[in-house]
């Protein structure tokens, strides 16, 4: 459910400033977002698009009680738009407090080939001649003379959630150290440009998912929970103004392919945050089938990752489908039949019983539901196109699957992933693997997105062991990339994050064996759980994680292990151990058959209460919480070394989209490459 | 601040009542295995290994005889309560390994297993939220098959109602009062 923004009443009560006639009707909202609307003022500019990118234009105005609007025209640089404004009113399906007679005007699918900034506006007319003004400005950020050659692909790796923490609690696992050097860095440590990213979105400077990831790939803001819209007054999730996506932009230009690949439910904000366009993140049914309807605007080759149940009829058990969730856009209400109209996009429908992995498949996508199929699909000349559903909502973690197949190999079944009846999962570098290998067959390049999901979801549950090799995992990821970038001149990678998760810190090593650690445990408190584990400065040394031949820690509780604590947390009782989930371990708590307990709810209670010690929290609830702190990014590959500097996330989308229309403006760093960059054909 | 603090259970106590509770739980978790015919009355054991075939395969799920048979009848599950940021009043899920859910930032991109159950309170306390509790609870109830669609849009396909007993009569004036109370900022 939609709800007014702060900005919005921000608007409304300066509207004196914004509006250049004192006329009665207002006009309460004015899209794309700005500050010379909000505030008056010119600067910072808030929208910003390159030479031709597509944006929809839109007004919520305000009559005169008893009164009603009858035309709207909008102005780009006092030209009046040439095309048709959809006029609609709100006496149903605008969000609280916007009333019946309000009026919403709409003209979808524009945009600007002049660089530089822009200045637009609406004009109103109410039903009695009254006429009511706003303004706002934008920008049309231009491309520069190029340095370097187009880059023919572009290779996104986002760990969720991946801050600094993140990154160096990975190395310190897998790498070590030895008097204080770096025995084997990560991946993503070698990249030669790092930049340090501004993460907050369009409502707050605690991003989610959702704009995190769309900063990247539309060059805006957008509000939290929404991706590819800016916000707007009505209820519908699907019809919000749009913003072209990087995946649009260059398939409708160039002809480049989109791969999406996560170890999420493949609805989830950020796959879903670079193809498809809603209010609400949420909405799994709707936003599966927007990857399928609009493939042909996105050019989606290869989906791949978790989220079977929203592909499944609504008649097989198991599907998740639901009509509530799903779009359809009006044949004859223009606010929405324009979308289709000027956006060419699919028009829906209400269709859960719609069988989506048999379009897939129907439409030439090899569909691989397991590992196994996953690596068929890429034998000898492979699959074009690919779908991977590997579990029904996100696939297992790191540390799981690998649990599993070390379990596997040895015999022993009862793991995390057969409990979950999915004992054949891809690790994230296996499916990297899988997408590159169908993507490179593609004569005018790609996109390519690969998340690393759990980091954020296991920082949220402070779950440190599975983020960490979460995060592994991720590197692996990397490294694939990194590989492929190597072997072809003409890729520029990126490893970056949304947001930070958790406000982790590596705040030391335990002082103890996890014998120890583990009587600790029984004596319980703070004396024993923090005072005599918590080794801080010299005493923290360098903890040694021994790596498997399957490039994770053989153990994670370990003597003298690494510790992590939290400065987003919520309360939570702390034994610094793996937290284990098995049904079948001797540890676990006695089964309860006393009558259940009802509000107000018990927070903090899990497997590591025993302990009693407990770590107060400084945000309310269950969870940590995402954090407003800057993220490092890394780059690799011809245009790399345009990302220095503290950057704004919505930067790295024009730097992204310069490398890849007109060519890198940066030196080509040639560090590792086994062959110089070249050219893309026009 | 008033904390919640587990009842002082010692260690070796712990271990013996847990470790009770792990046979019973490996007496049956076999796919397919039968169950001895319940006493008159009393409910069956379900297993949630039992509910579909394992693994998933490459579609849907391929619900068991066991759970299609046990439609409408009294059954006793053994599993989690799923910890939710967001509970929702008079119904909580329950799963055979602990889940945590994130549901601000995650939404419905969640850990749940395919196995979840959706529990259900006696419709007279539907505006009752559940203290989440951790380690394994026992629930008994009557158990529903099929698709379902809540009204926030969410489907289940195992559903457990349970009796009005199920409940306290009252929270708990000790930790619950004062947990609520330590997240008064």
């Amino acid at each position: 459910m939609k709800k007014l923004s702060p900005m919005l009443v921000t608007a409304g009560a300066l509207m004196g400033l914004a509006a250049t006639a004192q006329a009665a009707p207002t006009v309460t909202r004015l899209t794309p977002p700005s500050e010379m609307f909000a505030s008056g003022r010119p600067d910072p500019v808030i929208a910003r698009f390159l030479p031709g990118q597509r944006f929809d234009l839109q007004a919520t105005i305000k009559p005169d009680a008893g009164q009603r609007i009858s035309a709207a025209r909008f102005f780009i640089d006092g030209q009046a738009v040439d095309a048709a404004v959809a006029l609609r009113d709100c006496a149903s399906g605008c969000v609280k407090g916007v009333s019946a007679e309000t009026a919403i005007a709409t003209v979808r699918a524009v945009s600007l080939e002049k660089a530089g900034r822009h200045e637009f506006s609406i004009e109103a007319t109410q039903a009695d001649g009254q006429k009511v003004t706003a303004r706002g400005n934008l920008e049309v950020v231009p491309f520069t003379a190029a340095m370097g050659p187009k880059v023919k692909n572009i290779i996104i790796l986002l760990g969720d959630g991946m801050g600094a923490a993140q990154r160096t609690a990975a190395r310190i696992v897998k790498g070590g150290y030895a008097q204080g050097k770096v025995i084997a860095p990560l991946a993503m440590d070698t990249f030669p440009a790092t930049a340090l990213v501004k993460t907050a979105s369009l409502n707050s400077v605690v991003t989610d998912s959702s704009p995190g990831m769309t900063a990247y790939v539309s060059g805006n803001k957008n509000n939290n929970n929404e991706e590819g819209v800016f916000p707007d007054d009505t209820v519908d999730a699907f019809d919000n103004p749009r913003i072209e996506y990087l995946s649009e932009y260059l398939h409708r230009t160039q002809g480049k392919a989109l791969g999406i690949v996560t170890t999420a439910d493949v609805f989830d904000a950020t796959p879903a945050g670079n193809a498809v366009h809603t209010s609400n993140r949420g909405a799994g049914t709707g936003i599966v089938d927007q990857f399928f309807d609009d493939r042909s605007r996105t050019g989606l080759t290869v989906l791949l990752g978790g989220g079977r149940k929203w592909f499944l009829p609504a008649g097989t058990p198991g599907s998740e489908r639901a009509e509530g969730n799903d779009y359809a856009f009006s044949a004859t209400d223009p606010h929405t039949a324009e979308i289709v109209k000027r956006w060419g996009a699919a028009p829906g429908a209400k269709d859960k019983d719609r069988d989506l992995i048999q379009a897939f498949q129907s439409a030439g996508y090899r569909y691989a539901p397991t590992r196994t199929a996953l690596q068929a699909a890429t034998d000898g000349a492979g699959a074009d196109k690919l779908l991977g559903l590997f579990a029904f909502s996100n696939m297992n973690v790191a540390l799981d699957k690998i649990d599993g197949r070390r379990g596997a190999a040895k015999g022993i079944t009862g793991t995390v992933v057969d409990d979950y009846g999915f004992p054949d999962q891809p690790m994230l570098d296996e499916m990297a693997r899988a997408a590159l290998s169908t993507l490179k067959k593609q004569p005018k390049g790609f996109v390519l997105m690969i998340e690393g999901a759990s980091i954020d979801k296991q920082a949220h549950n402070m779950d440190t062991e599975r983020w960490m090799l979460d995060t592994l995992e991720f590197d692996r990821a990397v490294q694939v990339a990194q590989e492929f970038a190597r072997e072809n001149g003409d890729t520029l990678v990126i490893v970056t994050a949304d947001h930070e998760c958790s406000g982790a810190a590596l705040i030391g090593g335990s002082m103890l064996t996890d014998q120890a650690l583990q009587e600790a445990a029984q004596k319980k408190g703070v004396a024993h759980l923090r005072d005599k584990v918590v080794g801080v400065y010299e005493k923290a040394g360098f903890p040694r994680y021994r790596i498997a031949a399957d490039g994770y820690p053989e153990a994670t509780d370990i003597d003298y292990r690494l510790l992590v604590g939290y400065g987003a947390n919520a309360d939570r009782y702390e034994d610094w151990r793996t937290n284990t989930t098995p049904l079948r371990d001797s540890q676990q708590p006695l089964a309860k058959s006393e009558p259940l307990k009802w509000y107000p709810p018990v927070p903090m209670e899990r497997d590591d209460a025993f302990g009693e010690y407990l770590v107060t929290g400084q945000v309310p609830g269950e969870s940590a919480v995402h954090t407003a702190t800057d993220i490092p990014l890394s780059a690799f590959g011809p245009g790399a070394l345009a990302f220095t500097g503290v950057i704004d996330n919505t930067d790295v989308f024009f730097k992204l989209a310069q490398a890849a229309v007109k060519g890198t403006t940066a030196p080509a760093d040639a560090t590792g490459a086994k062959r110089p960059a070249k050219a893309t054909a026009r | 601040m008033v904390h919640p603090r587990n009842p002082g259970m010692s260690m070796a106590k712990l271990r013996r009542a847990a470790l009770a509770v792990a046979a019973s739980l490996l007496s049956a978790t076999a796919f397919g295995q039968s169950i001895a015919p319940p006493a008159s009355a009393a409910p069956q054991d379900l297993k949630f290994a039992q509910f579909f075939r394992q693994p998933v395969g490459d579609r849907g799920l391929q619900l068991s005889e066991t759970l299609l048979s046990a439609q409408g009848q009294q059954v006793r599950l053994v599993g989690y309560m799923v910890a939710q940021e967001q509970p929702q009043p008079g119904r909580f899920w329950l799963t055979p390994r602990p889940v945590r859910m994130s549901e601000h930032a995650d939404g419905e991109a969640d850990d749940l297993p395919a196995s979840t159950v959706t529990v259900l309170l006696d419709p007279a306390q539907r505006e009752r939220l559940i203290a989440h509790r951790n380690g394994l609870v026992v629930l008994t109830g009557q158990l529903q098959v099929g698709r379902q669609e809540d009204g926030s849009g969410r489907v289940s396909w195992v559903r457990l109602q349970l009796p009005p007993q199920a409940l306290e009569d009252a929270p708990s004036a000790g930790g619950a009062a004062g947990a609520a109370g330590a997240h008064a900022h």
